[in-house]
C-alpha cells in the first residue's frame, strides 16, 4: 500500500465541536477533562450537556494522567486495513483516577507483561499535523 | 407499566439457509422467508396490514429499497397502512418485536410481516467485512483512531471476565463446542461438521485471548415472521406463540463508556422480561442466547438467572446446553456456526424460540417445549434485550 491509498491513512478522530479543547490540549501534550461547574462531576468523553444533571455550565480541568488498565487486547492478526501495519498493537480501557473510562492503545510495554488493573501513566503520539493521540503505559 | 402478556402472538416463520450465495440477490432471501412465514401463518397475504423491515448492512442502497415499500410491492400487498424500517442492529428482531406488539395492542395494525435479509458473506469481502465492523456502531472521535474493531470489543470484555471470574479459554471454546451440535442438526446452519475444544484452542489469535473459531463468520441469510393478535392467532394456528415478556436496557453507544464489560445490562433486561411472562428461570425449557461471540452467550446466561455468576463456562463444558442437555441453549447454532448475518444473527434465534415452542425444529426440537427466552444486542453491546415466548398464558 501507498501512503496515497485511502485505506492506508490513520483514521482520525472526527471532533464534536464541544470536545475542541479537549484536543487542542492533547496537541499541546496535556491531558484534560470535562468538568460539570453544577454537579461537579467530571466528564469523558466530553458532552454538549453534563450527562448527569444536563447543565451546560461545562468547563475544564487537568487530569492526572493516572489510571489503570480495565481490560485489555493484543491485536495480533484480522485488524482493520489502517492498522493491518501495526499489529501486534494493545487496545484497552483505561479507568483514570478522576473516574472516568477512556479507550486507548499501551504503548512502550511488553505485550506479554500485561494484566487488569495494572496502573499506566499518560503519554502522547503524534497521529498528524493536528492530532495527538493520548496513550498509556505501563507506570515504572 | 400495563401489563401485555400473551396478547400478541408469532404465527408464522420462515428462513432461507445461511450460506454463500453469490448468484442470488438479497431480494430473493428477503423473498423467500416472506413467502414461506405467511403461508406457515395460514393467512391471506392481504390480511397482512403493516411490514416491518429492517436495515440491510451490506448495501445502503438496498437498504433504501426496504425502507421505500419494495416488499410490498414486490410481494403485491394490497393493503399495508405503513412500511417501517424499525432498525437497532443485532437487537433488531426484539426490538421489531416490541414495536410490532405495541401496534397490535393499540389496535393501530392487525398483522405484521417483519423481514430481514442480508448479503454479508458475498456482498462484502473479507477485510470488507473486517474494515465494516472498525466503524459501525464505533465511535469516529473516541475509538476508531485506536484501531478498535469486534474482535478487539469482544476480546476487552473476556480479558475482564476471565480476570474476575477464572473463566478458562477451554471453558469459553465450549460454548463454540456445544452451539456446533446444534448447528450439526439444522439443516439451515453453514458449519454442520464436529468440532473439538481442541480445534478452537489451535485456531489463529485475532485478538487476545480471542482466536478464530471463538469469533463468528458473515453470511448471507434471510428470515421473516409474522405477528397478530392472540385472538387471531388462536383462529388460525393451533399452537400460537404468544409474547409473553420482554425487558431491555440500553447501557452505551461507545463500548469503553460501559461501566461494567462483564455484565451489562442484562439483569434488569431479564428480571422486566421474566416479571411480565409470570415465570422465572427455572420454567425455562430452550435458552436462545445472542453469542456473536462465547463471552457474550456466557454473560448473558448468567446474568438472566439461567445459573450463578462465573456458573456458566463450566455448564457449557458439561453438556448441559448441548443436544439432550438440562438447559438446551442456542438450539440453531447461533452466530458462532449457524453464521452472522448483520441484524439476523438475533433474527435466527428469535424464529428458532417460535421454532421450538411450534414444536417444528425437527431432529434438534427440544421436547415439550412451553417456555423459550431469547437475547438479542445490538452495536458494540449496547443494549441488553430480552423477550419469552409461550405456547401457553402463565
Amino acid at each position: 500500500m501507498t501512503q496515497n491509498d485511502v485505506r492506508s491513512t490513520k483514521p482520525v478522530p472526527v471532533v464534536a465541536p464541544w470536545a475542541r479543547p479537549f484536543w487542542d490540549a492533547a496537541h499541546e501534550g496535556r491531558l484534560i477533562l470535562q468538568h460539570c461547574e453544577d454537579c461537579d462531576r467530571v466528564i469523558h468523553y466530553p458532552r454538549m450537556a453534563c450527562p448527569h444533571c444536563s447543565s451546560t455550565n461545562l468547563g475544564w480541568q487537568p487530569a492526572s494522567g493516572r489510571g489503570t488498565i480495565y481490560s485489555f487486547t493484543v491485536v495480533q492478526s484480522n485488524a482493520p486495513s489502517a492498522f493491518a501495519g501495526d499489529v501486534p498493537y494493545v487496545v484497552a480501557v483505561i479507568r483514570l483516577e478522576e473516574g472516568v473510562q477512556m479507550l486507548s492503545n499501551i504503548v512502550e510495554c511488553n505485550n506479554d507483561d500485561l494484566v487488569c488493573d495494572q496502573p499506566v501513566q499518560v503519554v502522547f503520539e503524534r497521529l498528524d499535523d493536528e492530532f495527538n493521540l493520548p496513550k498509556f503505559r505501563p507506570v515504572r | 407499566m400495563a401489563n401485555n402478556r400473551g396478547q400478541t402472538a408469532i404465527i408464522g416463520i420462515g428462513e432461507v439457509p445461511t450460506g454463500r450465495h453469490r448468484d442470488q440477490g438479497a431480494i430473493s432471501f428477503a423473498l423467500e422467508s416472506a413467502l414461506m412465514a405467511i403461508a406457515d401463518a395460514g393467512l391471506d397475504k392481504n390480511e397482512i396490514d403493516f411490514v416491518i423491515p429492517t436495515g440491510s448492512l451490506f448495501s445502503s442502497q438496498f437498504s433504501n429499497e426496504l425502507a421505500t415499500c419494495r416488499l410490498v410491492e414486490e410481494l403485491g400487498l394490497k393493503n399495508v397502512t405503513s412500511n417501517c424500517e424499525v432498525f437497532s442492529g443485532g437487537s433488531s428482531s426484539t426490538n421489531a418485536l416490541r414495536v410490532a406488539s405495541a401496534l397490535i395492542e393499540t389496535g393501530r395494525a392487525r398483522s405484521i410481516l417483519f423481514v430481514h435479509t442480508d448479503k454479508l458473506g458475498t456482498g462484502l469481502s473479507a477485510q470488507g467485512g473486517i474494515d465494516l465492523f472498525s466503524t459501525a456502531g464505533i465511535s469516529m472521535e473516541w475509538e476508531v483512531p485506536y484501531g478498535q474493531h469486534y474482535s478487539t470489543v469482544a476480546a476487552l470484555a473476556t480479558e475482564r471476565y476471565k480476570f474476575e471470574t477464572g473463566t478458562t479459554d477451554e471453558q469459553l471454546s465450549a460454548v463454540c463446542v456445544s452451539n456446533r451440535k446444534w448447528a450439526e442438526l439444522n439443516p439451515n446452519a453453514f458449519f454442520r461438521t464436529p468440532l473439538t475444544i481442541e480445534e478452537v484452542m489451535a485456531s489463529k489469535m485475532l485478538s487476545t485471548p480471542l482466536r478464530a473459531k471463538q469469533s463468528n463468520m458473515l453470511f448471507d441469510g434471510g428470515a421473516a415472521y409474522v405477528v397478530t393478535s392472540a385472538e387471531r392467532a388462536r383462529d388460525l394456528s393451533e399452537k400460537p406463540v404468544y409474547v409473553l415478556g420482554e425487558g431491555g436496557l440500553v447501557t452505551h453507544f461507545a463500548y469503553h463508556q460501559e461501566p461494567d464489560l462483564t455484565r451489562f445490562g442484562w439483569a434488569q433486561a431479564g428480571r422486566q422480561a421474566f416479571e411480565d411472562a409470570g415465570i422465572t428461570p427455572a420454567d425455562i425449557d430452550v435458552a436462545e442466547i445472542y453469542d456473536s461471540y462465547p463471552i457474550y452467550q456466557l454473560i448473558a446466561f448468567e446474568e438472566i438467572g439461567l445459573c450463578g455468576r462465573g456458573e456458566a463456562g463450566a455448564l457449557h463444558m458439561s453438556g448441559a446446553t448441548a443436544p439432550g442437555g438440562t438447559i438446551p441453549t442456542t438450539t440453531d447454532g447461533g452466530m458462532l456456526s449457524k453464521g452472522h448475518i448483520g441484524a439476523g444473527g438475533s433474527v435466527s434465534l428469535l424464529v428458532e424460540a417460535a421454532r421450538q415452542i411450534m414444536g417444528k425444529a425437527g431432529p434438534r426440537q427440544v421436547p415439550d417445549c412451553r417456555f423459550a427466552v431469547e437475547t438479542a444486542v445490538g452495536g458494540t453491546y449496547m443494549d441488553a434485550q430480552v423477550t419469552i415466548l409461550g405456547s401457553e398464558i402463565p
